[in-house]
């Protein structure tokens, strides 16, 4: 079972949380709720071992019902599409990091009180914005990730992952909006996730 | 006679002691042969292993034993994946309470992936997959762009979190490779899923291959248990495993068992009851059974160290067989007026001791079959009935001394009259009862088809199935039965052959004819081939500038630059042996390696979720390839030896017919004959009409029916003036007879329901045609000859 062993680094990026504390439910409910979500993002991940960040753009979508579309844009083209159950790269199937799926869906869909799962929560909320810590619970995820910091007013705005290596990844959202409808191309590479 | 001392010296007490030395023995080396673990459960056990090439023989085993003592558990829930996992949390703490497993997986460790990623990092340089090789003797620049698609996917954290050991990525490449399959974990644990519900996996590991009986008990209850407890917490359970069809298959067994040996008792207590009304008859059929079988029993396990519970199935049909010499020998007792034990046995003894002959050489031919199994039932049999007979000879003299009737038994009024009236009906309808025969043999033998199933040896229920079934399309990690040997004259050559082989098969999973393989070569590059990497790899991406532009370009610093190619420099001599890979490697991996012996080395190719057999079968005729397909080549050696036992029926009949001409004359031999004959071709119609299987097992059934079709034929030839006797004799035994294997028939297993249908039509359609041989004899015109034979049987 190897198999199963060897996947567990790899896959230590996302889990889930408990306890619905106040502020989270104050927070969930500023946040846009919609079927439908899809914007711009940009990715700054900090490498110790690099001297400058790695920076990526490109759109997102994200279904409630279909799961996430990350189409990477610069400095390379390419695709990312997940589910609850299934993630596929450019380099093919890969397993689904640890609840992964559902991580997506919660920050993306605003059901934040699906995060209190893995993580424990403290927050903050404010007049105009918001901010959210999470440590995770799960005593492998412990080993890579120490802290996520999510903000954003009535949209998620800002992600921040801390892992405990020293790397530092800063994803922010723009141009935030929940079409009624998905595109054809946006349906089509849905469609790649249906089993 | 002369040739039979015992005839001529009757000494009853001397007889009755040497029959009770000897079943003392037996007790002695039965106390000391079933105090150990004597019985066999397994299915596995009952398939012949001699016909198989030795080396395939061992991979077979190899294969089996880790898929052998795997349970695999799937905890499912709808709404949530975390309530499946805490369904399986729960399952595992009753699972490890139960003491019946080395292993229960839940969470899955990282121990072994980081020491083994330690131990192979040196040799990264060396260890490319087959993606990579590719990519880089393509194009290396698409390798840069891989890397970089990697590196800023927003769950590239671990190649990043790595990026300072392994900037190119080549080894985290590698890794990743070496599984084909990829799970989704949560908290450590596998969570599967499908449209309807998230499914939590726990992997279990049996202490023993081969589970004892109780064991084998425990577990199904467990499994019971284990199922109503998640039900009950709104989950569902699904549980698979070789030793929940095992042990199926031994509770199934169990019943037909107690079915068997309480039904055929039950029968014969009552038909003795009825026919004697008198306890001795009844203690001492017992007693020839009990002791038959005890022989038996005691004798199959100190010969084959371990008895197949299958084989008791058959073994408890044996206490309608093995009554018949008891029967005939106490229903002689109405055939005269001032008979005693001495004039008795003098009559019957021939006709038994042929009786024996015929049943011996029957229960002979099953013994030539290679299944395991039948060659136990064969031993078994001929022991039970040889003791038995033992039994009625030597010590029945001394037990039935003033045995006597006063009573004409309602039963033997019945059997008077079948065996005067029955013969005369049907002579004089003979005509259109012949053409009925005739009809009927020959619309049944064109029904007949015969099918070679090695299934039929194990009927588990459509339920575990399904459920089988189900695991295996939501965790298609357990390899199928079927796979490749594949062998090289050294590891070179081993390597370059399976390579091959893993090049098709590549071909093959694209065409969706499989979901995996797994062949070591995949992960070990033969010494060669390591050289060629590490040459790749200069060509390609070192010599070239273009690691170092990567690099520069994603933002390391010119010393890590310095660093990585120094490193690249140093390694260029590393190479890792193929055992030194093992080591490192998880059970599963390590097994698929057979070793090197004596110029050749061999290893196994695992196949998952195979859907179309027939193309990988094809991929035989590569080099050094065996195709190994349990099922199929098990399935072909049934339709073998289906053939030979054809073959074997035909000379069993041809011996028994030259035996009885010779000591009969050709005409009584073919008179008798007939009795066996029209058996065997009503048993055989009634197969074809009743859509029977027909296969091997059928077969050796005939052959039983061959045997007491010759019996009952001889007792009636024989009779003489006995003929009242005879047929209470005879009628008696083929009630009992009829009512152990009329009961196997009701077997769940099919080559059990086989068996006991193609004797129970035997035996019905050998008692009717048995009464009709006396009659020709009677009243056959040759008169002399008969006098001859009544004088020398009754040794007057």
């Amino acid at each position: 079972m190897i198999l199963i062993k060897a996947l567990l680094l790899y896959c230590l990026a996302f889990s889930q949380g408990v306890a619905g504390e106040a502020v989270l439910t104050e927070i969930a409910a500023r946040l846009a709720k919609t079927p439908i979500t899809q914007g711009d993002f940009h990715q700054q991940k900090q490498l110790k071992v690099l001297r400058k960040p790695l920076i990526s753009t490109g759109t997102f979508t994200y279904d409630q019902n279909k799961g996430v579309i990350w189409k990477t844009l610069t400095p390379v083209i390419s695709l990312l599409l997940v589910n609850e159950s299934k993630l596929l790269t450019g380099q093919g199937e890969q397993a689904v990091p640890a609840a992964f799926g559902k991580v997506f869906k919660a920050m993306l869909g605003g059901d934040l009180a699906a995060l209190t799962d893995g993580f424990s929560v403290t927050g903050t909320d404010q007049k105009t914005s918001w901010q959210l810590e999470l440590t995770p619970k799960d005593e492998m995820l412990k080993k890579i990730i120490s802290t996520m910091v999510l903000s954003g007013d009535t949209e998620l705005r800002d992600l921040e992952i801390r892992e405990t290596g020293g790397n530092i990844t800063r994803i922010s959202f723009d141009h935030i909006t929940h079409p009624a409808q998905l595109t054809d191309e946006q349906q089509a590479d849905f469609e790649r996730l249906s089993p | 006679m002369s040739n039979k001392p015992i005839l001529n010296v009757y000494h009853p007490k001397l007889t009755a002691g040497l029959w009770l030395a000897g079943m003392l023995v037996i007790c002695i080396l039965g106390g000391q042969a079933l105090t150990k673990d004597w019985l066999e459960t397994g299915f596995l056990a009952l398939l012949p292993t001699g016909e198989q090439q030795p080396e395939i023989a061992k991979a077979t085993r190899q294969h089996n034993q880790l898929s052998n003592r795997k349970v695999i558990w799937l905890a499912g829930a709808a709404a949530t994946s975390g309530e499946a996992i805490a369904h399986a949390q729960k399952l595992k703490q009753q699972l490890e309470q139960s003491k019946l497993f080395n292993k229960v997986v839940l969470e899955f460790s990282q121990q072994q992936y980081i020491r083994q990623y330690q131990q192979l990092f040196p040799y990264r340089y060396q260890l490319l997959d087959a993606q990579t090789q590719e990519v880089l003797v393509k194009k290396p620049e698409d390798l840069i762009q891989q890397n970089l698609e990697i590196l800023n996917s927003p769950i590239g954290q671990m190649q990043a979190a790595d990026l300072e050991r392994d900037p190119s990525l080549i080894f985290s490449r590698y890794f990743n490779a070496q599984n084909p399959i990829k799970l989704n974990l949560e908290q450590g644990i596998v969570v599967l899923s499908d449209q309807h519900r998230f499914w939590a996996l726990l992997l279990t590991d049996l202490q023993d291959e081969k589970l004892q009986l109780d064991k084998l008990e425990t577990l199904a209850s467990l499994v019971d248990s284990a199922t109503e407890q998640v039900k009950a917490a709104g989950g569902e359970l699904l549980v698979s495993g070789m030793a929940l069809f095992t042990a199926h298959g031994a509770e199934s067994a169990k019943q037909e068992i107690s079915t068997v040996g309480i039904g055929s008792s039950i029968g014969i207590i009552v038909l003795l009851w009825a026919t004697f009304r008198s306890v001795r008859p009844l203690l001492l059929s017992s007693l020839a059974i009990g002791s038959g079988l005890l022989a038996a029993l005691v004798i199959c396990v100190l010969f084959f160290g371990k008895i197949h519970i299958l084989t008791l199935v058959f073994g408890a049909s044996l206490i309608g067989v093995a009554d018949d010499y008891a029967q005939h020998f106490l229903c002689d007792s109405f055939g005269e007026k001032d008979w005693n034990p001495r004039k008795g046995l003098k009559f019957i003894l021939p006709g038994l001791t042929l009786g024996l002959a015929s049943n011996l050489l029957s229960y002979a031919g099953l013994g030539f079959s290679p299944f395991p199994g039948l060659q136990e039932v064969a031993l078994f049999s001929a022991i039970g009935l040889l003791v038995a007979w033992l039994t009625v000879v030597l010590l029945f003299p001394l037990l039935l001394t003033g045995f006597t009737f006063d009573h004409q038994p309602g039963i033997l009024k019945l059997t008077t009259y079948w065996e005067e009236r029955w013969p005369l009906w049907v002579s004089k309808n003979r005509r259109w009862l012949g053409l009925i025969l005739a009809v009927f043999v020959a619309g049944g033998l064109w029904r007949l088809a015969p099918q070679d199933d090695v299934r039929l040896l194990q009927s588990p229920p459509a339920e575990l199935l399904r459920t089988a079934d189900k695991i295996r399309s939501l965790f298609p990690m357990s390899p199928d039965n079927q796979f490749f040997l594949v062998s090289g004259k050294d590891q070179t050559d081993w390597h370059q052959n399976e390579q091959t082989l893993l090049k098709r098969l590549d071909a093959v999973k694209q065409q969706k004819a499989l979901i995996a393989y797994e062949g070591l070569s995949d992960y070990w590059p033969a010494v060669n081939q390591q050289q060629q990497n590490y040459q790749l790899l200069k060509h390609q991406l070192y010599d070239s500038g273009l690691l170092e532009r990567y690099m520069t370009e994603l933002g390391f610093d010119e010393r890590a630059v310095q660093a990585e190619l120094k490193q690249f420099a140093e390694a260029e001599r590393n190479t890792l042996a193929l055992p030194d890979w093992l080591a490192t490697a998880d059970e599963s991996k390590r097994q698929l390696w057979m070793g090197c012996d004596s110029g050749c080395c061999q290893s196994t190719v695992t196949l998952i979720g195979i859907s179309d057999a027939g193309a990988l079968a094809a991929l035989q005729d590569l080099p050094g390839v065996v195709w190994v397909d349990q099922v199929e080549s098990v399935s072909a050696l049934f339709a073998r030896y289906r053939i030979r036992a054809s073959g074997l029926l035909l000379v069993a009949f041809c011996l028994a017919t030259l035996g009885l001409g010779y000591k009969f004359g050709w005409r009584n031999g073919a008179t008798i004959m007939s009795v066996p004959v029209v058996a065997l071709a009503v048993s055989l119609a009634m197969l074809g009409w009743f859509d029977q299987l027909f296969s091997l097992f059928n077969l050796f059934a005939l052959l039983l029916v061959l045997g007491i079709g010759v019996d009952y034929g001889l007792f009636f030839f024989m009779a003489g003036d006995r003929r009242a006797s005879t047929s209470l004799g005879v009628t008696l035994s083929a009630l009992t007879t009829l009512l152990a294997f009329g009961l196997l028939a009701t077997s769940s297993t099919e080559i059990v329901h086989a068996f006991g249908f193609t004797v129970t039509a035997g035996i019905v359609t050998a008692l009717l045609c048995a009464p009709l041989i006396g009659l020709k004899v009677i009243y056959s015109p040759r008169r002399h000859e008969e006098k001859t034979q009544t004088s020398c049987l009754r040794g007057k």
